[in-house]
């Protein structure tokens, strides 16, 4: 375990990360990047804009209370040290999405009733999964809960999100790339050091497996909400901006309808979740679908 | 920005408790260096006994920058606003590095489990002290644990830090004068948080020299051990609890 877990210092995080992929980035993103004009001057798109990234700033929210609390619960020093340069990720994607609010036209003032207003309130109960048990100081089912679920969730819906702004806004692109980084060392962190938690602790499973399924019901409320009610697409549509053509997992983003998009983010995580918890031990539940 | 200082109070904070902040602050010094000092740093002849004592005080340093890891992390979740969330993140991270140096340290110097002899060599009330601010913590008392996070422990930590590198070997020489500029930060964070809220509800003052009342004494004895083990003289001791002292009473808790 020595060893794997030197894999994840602070050494390497400061080489991989402060002076690796974020050298020369300002909040994430180039110097002197800007959101895309039509974020700016459509109505529809504008508040699509703001209510996706409120959605990003109630995660990493939620990730920054989880990876700081699961510190002391830790137990030996080097996943304390790991989970501290977690908790400085996490609180770096606060800082950055929080900083495209202001960049969107939300004044400092009217931050908090923004997240308020905008905030999803399956997410919000997705997180009130994972803090209970972060609050608990269970440590087991907080890691499985934030490095295999919430990260894992994460690293698709950056993804998904990187692929259809690529093109189109390479401000926001670059923000994501940076964390989806982030995340991909959380997720392998999470799936090395629980498997011999469980492997240990046997009789953890059926209450961590039952946290996965409530997680992966109110993740996948989540997304229903963001693609059935979104009016992007449609907006997208009527004023002829040509929606951008990149390949997600296989299928073309700019041709799919909002309902086939949340299919295929839905299966993809589902399918990671199903793979990464098989590897420690535990048995993927399958969540009813709203 | 030429000065954060001509900054307004509240684009001041947006500017110091941020993770932008702390990247630039700590990319001017720790670029270029591993596990906290410069690859090519010389080890210099070190006799057993004194590798010995220097080995024994940086367990004490460790359980003073764990208290401190978990202290910081702890009060992320009752932290009053965002600002101070993401500062106290990259404080968390600050912690985890010390912590981080100090073991690769003690392995330089030939110890091969740095955890266990954390365990079997550490001061008394260090633990006590460390006990002490995770309940402070636990009780999601701010001021009390910023206080004894912030100004405590980093003031005693500062002083310490900053006296020994003067006088240590060269490479623990710069692995402390790096964990020192993040100390200055961390201070900096808590007389700020604590000066508004002292200014605008004086009660807490008389709350936090109870506070420090209580805490004083095993401070004050972690630097007698510490003392101790540098081989200082006498006179010395005093004078670095002097320094501790006056540090706290510089940043207005004096009583």
């Amino acid at each position: 375990m020595a060893d794997f877990l030197s894999a994840y210092s602070i050494q390497n995080w400061l080489e991989s990360c402060p002076q690796g992929y974020l050298d020369g980035t300002v909040f994430g993103h180039k110097p002197g990047e800007q959101e895309i004009e039509i974020l700016k001057s459509n109505d529809v798109l504008h508040e699509d804009a703001i209510r996706t990234t409120v959605q990003l700033v109630v995660g990493e929210r939620c990730a920054l209370a989880a990876s700081s609390g699961l510190i002391n619960s830790a137990p030996d020093e080097a996943s304390k040290r790991f989970l501290a340069t977690q908790t400085l990720d996490e609180a770096r994607h606060v800082e950055i999405f929080t900083h495209r609010l202001y960049d969107l036209g939300i004044r400092k003032d009217a931050l908090e009733a923004t997240i308020k207003e905008y905030a999803n309130p399956n997410l919000v109960k997705f997180a009130g999964v994972l803090l209970e048990k972060v609050d608990k100081k269970d440590f087991v089912a907080g890691v499985v809960g934030q490095n295999i679920v919430l990260e894992g969730m994460a690293f698709s819906v950056f993804e998904m999100m990187y692929a259809m702004n690529e093109e189109m806004n390479p401000k926001f692109a670059h923000t994501l790339s940076g964390t989806i980084a982030d995340e991909r060392r959380h997720v392998g962190f999470g799936e090395n050091r629980i498997g011999s938690l469980i492997k240990e602790n046997p009789d953890r499973r059926p209450d961590v497996e039952r946290m996965q399924k409530d997680m992966s019901y109110f993740m996948l409320a989540t997304f229903a909400d963001a693609f059935r009610n979104s009016e992007a697409v449609d907006e997208l549509e009527r004023i002829g901006q040509e929606r951008s053509h990149t390949r997600f997992h296989g299928a073309d983003l700019g041709a799919l309808a909002p309902e086939e998009m949340e299919d295929l983010l839905a299966t993809t995580v589902l399918k990671e979740f199903k793979t990464r918890l098989g590897r420690i031990g535990l048995e993927y539940q399958t969540p009813a679908r709203p | 920005m030429s000065d954060v200082h001509d900054l307004e109070p509240q684009a001041f904070l947006e500017e110091v408790h941020s993770f932008e902040f702390w990247f630039q602050a700590v990319e001017g010094y720790l670029s270029g260096t591993t596990w906290g000092h410069r690859p090519d740093a010389i080890e210099s002849p070190m006799s057993a006994e004194d590798r010995d004592r220097l080995i024994t005080v940086l367990c004490n340093y460790c359980v003073g920058e764990a208290a401190a890891l978990e202290g910081a992390s702890g009060l992320i979740v009752i932290a009053p606003n965002r600002l101070a969330k993401v500062f106290l993140a990259t404080q968390v991270a600050d912690e985890g590095r010390h912590l981080e140096v100090f073991y690769h340290r003690m392995r330089d110097l030939g110890v091969s489990d740095p955890e266990r002899e954390v365990e079997r060599r550490a001061s008394g009330s260090l633990q006590t002290f460390r006990r002490r601010l995770l309940e402070l913590v636990a009780s999601k008392d701010w001021e009390a644990a910023i206080f004894a996070q912030n100004v405590i422990l980093e003031s005693l930590e500062f002083a310490v830090f900053q006296d020994h590198a003067r006088e240590a070997d060269p490479v623990t020489a710069e692995v402390l004068r790096g964990v020192v500029k993040d100390e200055r930060r961390h201070i900096g964070f808590g007389e700020n948080e604590l000066g508004r809220r002292v200014a605008s509800a004086p009660h807490i003052r008389a709350r936090l020299g109870q506070i420090k009342k209580e805490l004083d004494h095993l401070v004050l004895e972690a630097l007698e051990e510490t003392n101790l083990l540098l081989g200082l003289p006498r006179d010395e001791h005093e004078r670095l609890g002097r320094i501790y002292l006056e540090s706290v009473a510089r940043l207005g808790f004096a009583t």
